[in-house]
């Protein structure tokens, strides 16, 4: 009896240990993120004041409209989310057509085709991008959104992705869909595409994120120039041009930000999948 | 460089008050050899006296804030005074942005019809083969330059073509916080005015508490060379034939490195870059009391004192002084910084017409006066410095005239007016990595500056080549 | 793709190699219909219909493919083999002028100019302060949070909620808190002078200490995977036989996570291999720290878009691809025998 008291304070102590050390991790963690939120509530003066505020006595809510207007966050934000949506439809679909015939199509050069689809992933933007630039010029396509997102528009991940999903598929279903006389294109669309909706959830996540957070594309595709300043661009901007305004700057950062938090959030498992795919077989 | 950083000055504008103190001395000049080219591109005036209807043309500069209305006010003073042209104004927010931007165009074909390029691209703009010389249309409309300062003037001509209009002309400055001189036991109307002296000042304000920032520069030889009538680079700084090296490695540069040097090692002065989120802490920190005094460019007054005024910060009393000189015994001049207004060769001859008649409007008598007024540049010519305009601004804020006087004042020879170098920008970055080995690793005066000038070469050679006349 | 972006891509790498592990089984298995259908084919008039929609087939397997396709060739193949020819010219400093033809010359002069040496010297020193530091914190953090605790999953989220900061936000937020004048450090007495973004030692760490805090919430998802994947049992049944946490970890857990912990390496080696954004952001190119944060990918974009060299960059960015592909080849070969080991 007097053995299993020891063992269970021994196993609250544990528990109480364990709570501890994540606590202090995620606060070291937030750390940053709060202070951001705190600092960009603070008058500039507040802001040099010694010992630093932690909270924000007379939040100035008014740089975070300074930041939407004067700072122009609201056009960043506009061009990021079209560049973006531009590009995660682009990739869904191309990626579903080009998976579709790489799992159900019988074809020459299949095994071929698939490798040099998986070969782009080894090619990264670093390297392609002195040349996409002279080709992005050369279509008139220079800060244009057209710039910012065909080079995106296909994935080999994507593919390998949906392609992985399309082969769970069991045969059986495309054989009764071709009973009842499903085209490739209808069984494409009525089966094979609602079926790999965790895929599919999957791969727009990851290529939301991977959109919106780019960096060294949209600032050498537009020369980092108004209008088609994404937000990412936009806030180097801002704390280029405002530094007594850090604060506004700071709401910049937070507007930034709460996009993709909000999409943590909701898709925190399609996210986790999309990243570890690689990872766990 | 300088103006870089000071197109984006407003937030440091924050924390300096007011100008106050100004400082005049004897008047030098020395008029500047008649341009003397012959074979100039054409530049069609009659084409826009023919024309019907409105000419559009499309302006890119890089004035933001304060400066930027200040602009907006001109062109819109420009637009209504006549009918036959009419400018858009495209802001490219920084000078750098400006020149990638236009470098872009070169391939994508999206050009302006006139640019503002900051000082140091003046070789590499003439590189691009796409500019039409103002000379062209100064030749044409028989455009009088006598009027004009001769350094500003000077700086963007070369080979005796002028080949862009001097439009926002600034120079480096003493910033000081004269209660800080006072307890420091220094004389708050006596800002440094020779290198020396300011070494001194620093060290006294250190010892009472605050001390001097000093932002990275890159112009921070130069500028000094220039103040002792030096050169920077061969053939008369560039300005005679191309520039193939440095010519810096000698005893005035190495005392000056050196000055430097024991400047910041010492502790008496604090460092911050000229780029990147700490850009403007020289700046803040006389805000906020941490140091007395700082040098930094003039065109930052003009959005300061929009700014500020507000009195804040009740321990800052600001004061303006000229540069402090290498040497009060050696007759220099202060090297003009800031930006010239430039006619692209790319567009159609009416355009270019258009452009020159818009150019010569922002770079006339009230113009230029009006400018200065709203930003802190120097006015370019002596007839806006007559103007009421600029007296009764000089008069409240005898800060703005302090760096006029020093472009107005002093010799002007190739060593005081500039250096021309393709690979300006960097260059400018060798000469400031060597700067800063010594503050950061210790490397010896000497021998930052030998590093200086062989890498500054190596960069020049390098361009040299690659463009084929090396 | 950049950040997570390319932490993702590396994910793609990783992924390479297990694609590439199931393609080969599925060759066979297609290989063997194959060889049925040719002797069906032979003859008979059923054979040409089969034939007919076997073409019908590939044709629309193409039509699928083209789009996929034509984007891979333009944005990926073509300007990843049109290195190779701009390495061959030298282009004047100015852009719009015709380049020059040098051949091979200017190779040798760029892969051993300081310049990029100094760089990759400093690219290598970053890796080597980014990917370390993540992975065992990322590790720490994954097995800190694997236990049924009531409220894990809100600590979960908190831990891989950096995952989504972009590089940006990243920089804003800790140019702030770097700063010598604004906030946290003054207070603290932490005055370093020259501050620690102008200071040639500190500048570096500090971008890496960016980067790791960006890079943490990759790195806690992928070793949180990597721990799912080790059935408790095992972790159980060490508990019962006696192990205490501290050998558990080293004899149970690290091992087993090993193929999670080598995936982080890579993708974390290559994360930080192609750092750029806070160093474009918090540094700049005219301050005098840049030499040494010069990393590969800024040099690559400064000889492009600053000295207007497309051959040198061409060159460099060749460099960066073959370090890359070591990188993914070597991650590969493990991973096969990881599979092999399996069997």
């Amino acid at each position: 009896m007097a053995a299993e008291t020891a063992s269970a304070r021994h196993r609250r102590l544990r528990t109480l240990g364990s709570y501890a050390f994540l606590t202090a991790a995620a606060i070291v963690i937030l750390f940053p993120i709060y202070v951001t939120i705190v600092n960009s509530l603070l008058r500039p003066d507040q802001l040099v004041e010694q010992p630093p505020p932690l909270v924000p006595t007379s939040p100035q809510w008014h740089n975070y409209v300074a930041a939407w207007t004067t700072g122009s966050m609201s056009t960043y934000m506009a061009t990021s989310a079209i560049m973006t949506f531009a590009i995660v439809a682009g990739q869904l679909v191309t990626s579903i057509l080009a998976a579709y015939a790489f799992a159900f199509l019988r074809f020459p050069l299949k095994r071929t085709l698939f490798v040099v689809c998986l070969a782009t992933l080894m090619i990264p933007l670093e390297v392609t991008f002195i040349t996409n630039l002279d080709t992005v010029t050369s279509l008139h396509w220079f800060n244009t959104y057209e710039g910012l997102a065909v080079p995106f528009l296909a994935t080999g991940f994507g593919i390998f992705l949906l392609r992985q999903a399309f082969l769970q598929i069991p045969r059986d279903l495309q054989e009764a869909a071709q009973l009842d006389g499903y085209g490739h294109l209808r069984f494409m669309t009525r089966v094979a595409v609602p079926l790999a909706r965790p895929s599919l959830a999957a791969l727009g996540v990851f290529s939301f994120l991977a959109a919106w957070n780019q960096y060294l594309w949209p600032l050498v595709a537009t020369g980092g120039q108004t209008p088609l300043n994404t937000v990412q661009i936009g806030l180097k901007a801002l704390l280029g041009q405002q530094v007594s305004q850090i604060p506004i700057s700071l709401a910049g950062a937070v507007i930034a930000f709460v996009p993709l938090l909000i999409l943590l959030l909701i898709f925190q498992k399609q996210l986790v999948r999309s990243l570890t795919a690689g990872a766990v077989k | 460089m300088r103006t870089t950083r000071l197109s984006r000055l407003t937030a440091a504008a924050l924390f300096v008050i007011t100008a106050s103190t100004a400082t005049a001395t004897a008047v030098v000049t020395a008029d500047a050899p008649a341009a003397g080219a012959s074979s100039l591109p054409s530049c069609n005036l009659k084409a826009l006296q023919n024309h019907k209807g409105v000419v559009q043309v499309t302006f890119w500069n890089s004035m933001v804030q304060a400066n930027g209305q200040t602009l907006a006010a001109i062109t819109k003073a420009f637009n209504s005074s006549q009918n036959k042209v009419h400018v858009t104004l495209v802001n490219q927010n920084s000078y750098d942005d400006t020149w990638q931007k236009y470098e872009a165009g070169l391939t994508n074909g999206q050009l302006p019809d006139a640019v503002q390029l900051e000082d140091q691209r003046t070789q590499a703009a003439i590189d691009t083969q796409s500019f039409l010389p103002v000379q062209s249309c100064m030749n044409a409309a028989k455009y009088s330059t006598s009027d004009y300062l001769s350094r500003p003037l000077n700086y963007w001509k070369v080979n005796g073509v002028q080949w862009a209009l001097p439009f926002s002309v600034s120079a480096p400055v003493v910033y000081y916080n004269e209660n800080a001189f006072t307890k420091a036991g220094l004389n708050p109307n006596n800002p440094p005015t020779t290198l020396a002296d300011m070494l001194k000042d620093a060290k006294a304000l250190k010892a009472s508490g605050s001390g001097m920032g000093l932002v990275e520069d890159p112009w921070h030889l130069e500028t000094w060379l220039a103040s002792a009538n030096t050169l920077f680079v061969n053939n008369s700084n560039g300005r005679k034939g191309r520039a193939t090296k440095g010519v810096f490695d000698n005893k005035t540069s190495v005392s000056i490195f050196n000055q430097l040097r024991q400047l910041v090692r010492s502790g008496d002065a604090t460092t911050n870059p000229s780029t990147g989120p700490d850009e403007y802490d020289n700046l803040l920190g006389m805000g906020s009391g941490k140091y007395g005094m700082t040098i930094e460019t003039s065109a930052a007054l003009g959005t300061v004192t929009k700014l500020l005024s507000g009195g804040q910060y009740s321990n800052v009393k600001l004061g303006i002084g000229p540069f402090p000189v290498y040497s009060s015994s050696v007759k220099g001049g202060i090297e003009p910084g800031g930006s010239g207004v430039y006619i692209s060769k790319k567009v159609p001859a009416l355009q270019q017409a258009a452009a020159w008649t818009y150019l010569s409007y922002i770079c006339n008598t009230q113009s230029q006066a009006t400018w200065a007024a709203g930003t802190g540049y120097i006015p370019v010519r002596k007839s806006s410095a007559q103007t009421a305009t600029v007296q009764h601004l000089w008069a409240t804020d005898p800060g703005y005239k302090v760096a006029y006087n020093e472009i107005n004042n002093g010799v002007n020879d190739p060593a005081t007016q500039g250096s021309i170098i393709g690979p300006y920008a960097e260059v400018r970055t060798d000469v400031l990595n060597a700067e800063v080995s010594m503050y950061t690793q210790g490397v010896s005066a000497a021998k930052a500056v030998s590093t200086a000038q062989k890498n500054a070469t190596q960069t020049i050679s390098g361009y040299n080549s690659r463009l084929g006349v090396g | 793709m950049t950040d997570i972006g390319r932490a993702g891509m590396d994910a793609e790498g990783g992924l390479e190699a297990a694609a590439l592990v199931v393609e080969t089984h599925e060759a066979e298995v297609e290989a063997r219909e194959a060889g049925g259908d040719t002797d069906k084919t032979t003859g008979d008039g059923a054979g040409g219909a089969l034939a007919r929609r076997r073409r019908k087939e590939a044709a629309l397997a193409y039509v699928l493919l083209l789009p996929a396709l034509v984007l891979f060739g333009v944005f990926s193949f073509y300007p990843f083999f049109r290195n190779f020819k701009l390495m061959l010219y030298e282009t004047p400093p100015v852009p719009g002028l015709p380049a020059r033809y040098v051949g091979l010359h200017q190779i040798v002069p760029t892969i051993t100019s300081t310049e990029f040496t100094q760089s990759l010297v400093t690219t290598v020193i970053f890796v080597v302060l980014v990917v370390p530091i993540s992975l065992i914190l990322g590790l720490a953090l994954a097995v800190a949070a694997h236990r049924k605790l009531k409220g894990i999953g809100i600590y979960r989220m908190i831990f891989s909620s950096t995952v989504v900061s972009s590089v940006a936000v990243a920089s804003v937020v800790f140019g702030t808190l770097l700063n010598p004048v604004v906030g946290l450090l003054p207070w603290l007495g932490i005055n370093p002078t020259p501050p620690a973004l102008e200071s040639t030692t500190w500048a570096l760490p500090s971008v890496a200490l960016i980067t790791i805090w960006q890079f943490l919430g990759l790195s806690f998802i992928i070793m949180s995977a990597g721990l799912q994947s080790v059935p408790d049992e095992l972790l159980e049944a060490a508990r019962i036989d006696g192990a205490g946490a501290w050998t558990r970890f080293w004899r149970m857990t690290v091992p087993l996570l090993s193929p999670t912990i080598f995936f982080g390496f890579v993708v974390s080696t290559i994360y930080a291999f192609q750092a750029f954004g806070a160093i474009d952001i918090l540094i700049g190119n005219s301050n005098a720290v840049r030499l040494h944060t010069n990393v590969l990918i800024y040099n690559i974009v400064n000889t492009l878009q600053v000295s207007n060299n497309p051959g040198a960059a061409a060159i460099m960015a060749t460099v960066l691809f073959l370090i890359m592909l070591g990188l993914t080849v070597l991650q590969m070969r493990l991973l096969e025998r990881r599979v092999n080991y399996g069997r």
